[in-house]
């Protein structure tokens, strides 16, 4: 999709229609493939929902290139449709088959998908600093794609984050990072974690400009990154955004995390009262019919199912072409091999031990 | 006697048995050659490299330094300019970061590290990140970075300047481990790994740096696993590596005086390993003796020991290793000289593994 006009977006129907669209399909997918989860227990890998934080990847899909590089952290499923790839081969990896975006290999913690650039990935930090590399291959090939970095507030507490704040800032690389700050690593709260819990205003201490936003609010999410990310394609330097979200789910799985003791459940009323895909829906019915939107979620709601059902039908992949897949054995096409002992060296030389520096 | 438990399955190990027989050679095929240093071949390599693909550029701790890293990247700035030859901060982990990030987009990166105990902070980009990453996406993805590893040895480099950990990262699947001993096999060898699609660990003794080979100008590539006999002989195989392969070529020629007659095979590579090189030794001379430059306990020595067990019906006599002790290396220059196995404890095991049969 092309990159549009920064136009004065929270005015245009058409505009929050599309927003809503790809919330309401992130929104859905979670729903759907949360009920199927468990019991039946056909999707074998654990899975980090996004319930509660579509607003992001919705706006992001907006503004995003196919040639630009995108990498989330493992709750990733909301970004991976965020960059365009396929629902049916996100469900089919889940369930571990060979239609699966990474042949089943992935799963949910480290899904993928190479042709549109995106990526995920288990360990935190990973996120931040392979798209970091992406960005420095961008601009050392000196074409206008970005890459995009989605880390949680947990990445702050990782060494490599400041290593990487400093070299992308140091070659000022076309670098957005966006920062989901939802209180919690795994079970953890940020105040238990941090003596100063501040995150983005790290970035700027290494030179890398910020801004803090409400991160609930697609349209302002919007216009944000459409005003931001033309300043990264121009070569301006890497860039932090760090929004304030909320994951209605546990860490891990389907449940709320509700006997796990370091939320409170009134905490989670008041963000489940701010829930964005609703907020949007609300707004748009006063705008539009009701059956038209209800067309949509139905077409949608239907392409869910039918990837959950075709993943079902589908086949493992083999075993043996899986352990071919560690290395390539590949050359660059410039590689000949002529002569296998180029090397004459069969005598014995002394060694040259070092002498003093 | 000693007989198999199980076959090999030559999958394992990714060598080449197909390329068993050397090729014959013509002085047409090599071309002009020059009187190198291991270092100057370094550079040689690493200047083709660079002239070859323009996706290639090399970073390091003062890479683009005057001294250049005991010579290996003189004057590469000076002719690739500072875009694709540069110094780095003192942070290993971001560097094997911008080269993880930048080879999935890519390009080909070639990174340094002045000793190899200085690149365990990239443990987690190496070994997380790098070696599963074509897996996980499916076979769809490359990872073409080199990383250069330094082993200090002599002049009370101490316990953290000379660690060879070359079998930690064999161990683990979608690394490869290349060891050079001679400084044409550092050019070839060199040249393939950064044309490799494969994350490779290209790991140089120090103690090599100054030894002289006539090597071939114009670039030529070694295929990884491809082990090479530099001596043959029908008394005994001594399986070496790295920096102890020319003292294993010592021990040869002082074998030979008293009429034991060892076949030298240089494996050059751990992995892919080129086993079927070693079990035609062998098979031929009855009897295995291998030299490595590391320490004794979970080697490459009981690797190819224990392999070689496996697979032949019979040997002459038991195999022998020859490797560092189990302790870290001592500063003093008087304890280091005891600590390093010279060509004479080379002689030992190979008298010993000669006179039990």
């Amino acid at each position: 999709m092309a990159i549009r006009e920064p136009t004065p977006v929270s005015s245009s129907l058409q505009t929050r229609l599309e927003l809503y669209r790809t919330m309401y399909l992130i929104r859905r997918a979670e729903e759907i493939l949360m009920a199927e989860y468990h019991p039946a227990d056909q999707m074998r890998c654990p899975m980090h929902f996004c319930v509660g934080q579509e607003a992001m990847p919705s706006a992001l899909a907006r503004v995003i290139r196919p040639n630009d590089i995108l990498m989330s952290h493992y709750r990733s499923h909301g970004y991976y449709l965020a960059k365009g790839a396929p629902l049916d081969a996100m469900v089919a990896e889940f369930y571990g088959k060979k239609t699966g975006a990474n042949l089943g290999i992935a799963g949910s913690m480290e899904l993928a998908s190479h042709d549109h650039h995106f990526y995920s990935g288990a360990i935190v930090g990973g996120s931040l600093f392979m798209p970091f590399g992406g960005a420095f291959a961008q601009k050392y090939r000196g074409v206008d794609d970005i890459s995009v970095s989605v880390i949680g507030d947990g990445v702050f507490d990782e060494g490599i984050t400041y290593e990487i704040f400093n070299l992308a800032a140091l070659h000022r690389l076309p670098l957005l990072i966006i920062c989901e700050n939802n209180k919690y690593a795994a079970h953890t709260p940020i105040e238990k974690r941090q003596a100063v819990a501040k995150l983005a205003e790290r970035a700027q201490a290494f030179g890398i400009p910020f801004e803090k936003h409400d991160g609930n609010d697609p349209v302002l999410l919007l216009e944000t990154l459409e005003r931001v990310v033309p300043e990264i394609r121009a070569g301006k330097g890497p860039r932090c955004i760090e929004i304030a979200t909320y994951r209605f789910c546990g860490h891990v799985g389907p449940g709320e995390d509700e006997d796990m003791g370091y939320r409170s459940a009134e905490e989670l009323k008041q963000w489940k009262m701010r829930d964005p895909v609703a907020a949007l829906r609300h707004q748009l019915a006063e705008s539009m019919e009701q059956r038209q939107l209800e067309q949509l979620e139905s077409s949608i709601d239907a392409q869910v199912h039918s990837a959950i059902a075709a993943a079902k039908r589908a086949e493992w992949a083999d075993f043996n072409d899986i352990v071919d897949m560690n290395w390539s054995g590949e050359y660059a096409s410039i590689v000949e091999f002529k002569s296998r002992d180029v090397s004459t060296f069969k005598g014995s030389q002394s060694e040259a031990l070092p002498g003093p520096f | 006697m000693y007989r198999p438990s199980k076959a090999v399955n030559p999958k394992h190990y990714r060598g080449r048995s197909d390329m068993l027989s050397p090729e014959v050679k013509t002085s047409e095929e090599i071309g002009r050659s020059s009187q190198l240093s291991f270092a100057q071949s370094i550079n040689a390599a690493l200047r083709q490299a660079l002239e070859l693909d323009p996706g290639v550029f090399v970073c390091g701790i003062g890479a683009d330094t005057p001294a250049g890293i005991f010579g290996t990247t003189k004057g590469l700035v000076d002719r690739f300019g500072s875009k694709r030859v540069f110094d780095t901060p003192i942070a290993e982990a971001g560097l094997t970061a911008l080269a993880a990030g930048a080879a999935n987009a890519g390009l080909r990166p070639v990174i340094i590290h002045q000793r190899l105990d200085f690149m365990l902070y990239s443990v987690d980009q190496v070994v997380n990140w790098m070696a599963p990453w074509r897996f996980m996406s499916g076979g769809r993805a490359k990872m073409p970075v080199t990383i250069r590893a330094i082993i200090g040895k002599g002049w009370g480099q101490g316990p953290q300047h000379t660690k060879s950990l070359h079998t930690w990262f064999a161990h683990v699947p979608g690394l490869q481990v290349v060891m050079p001993a001679s400084p044409s096999d550092a050019k070839g060898l060199l040249l393939s790994s950064i044309m490799s699609d494969d994350p490779t660990l290209f790991i140089e003794g120090r103690s090599l740096f100054s030894m002289q080979e006539d090597v071939p100008d114009a670039p030529y590539f070694i295929r990884l696993g491809e082990a090479l006999v530099r001596r043959a002989g029908k008394d005994v195989t001594l399986v070496s590596m790295g920096s102890m392969v020319p003292i294993a070529l010592q021990a040869a020629d002082a074998l030979s005086k008293a009429n034991i007659d060892a076949e030298v095979v240089d494996v050059r590579c751990l992995m892919p390993l080129d086993i079927a090189s070693i079990l035609t030794s062998v098979k031929k001379t009855g009897r295995l003796v291998v030299a490595e430059p590391g320490w004794r306990m979970y080697g490459a020595a009981a690797e190819i020991i224990a392999t070689v067990v496996e697979t032949l019906g019979e040997m002459r006599s038991r195999p022998r290793r020859v490797a560092w002790p189990q302790s870290a290396v001592p500063t003093s220059s008087k304890l280091e000289e005891q600590f390093y196995p010279t060509s004479d404890d080379i002689v030992a095991a190979c008298r010993a593994s000669v006179t039990e049969s």
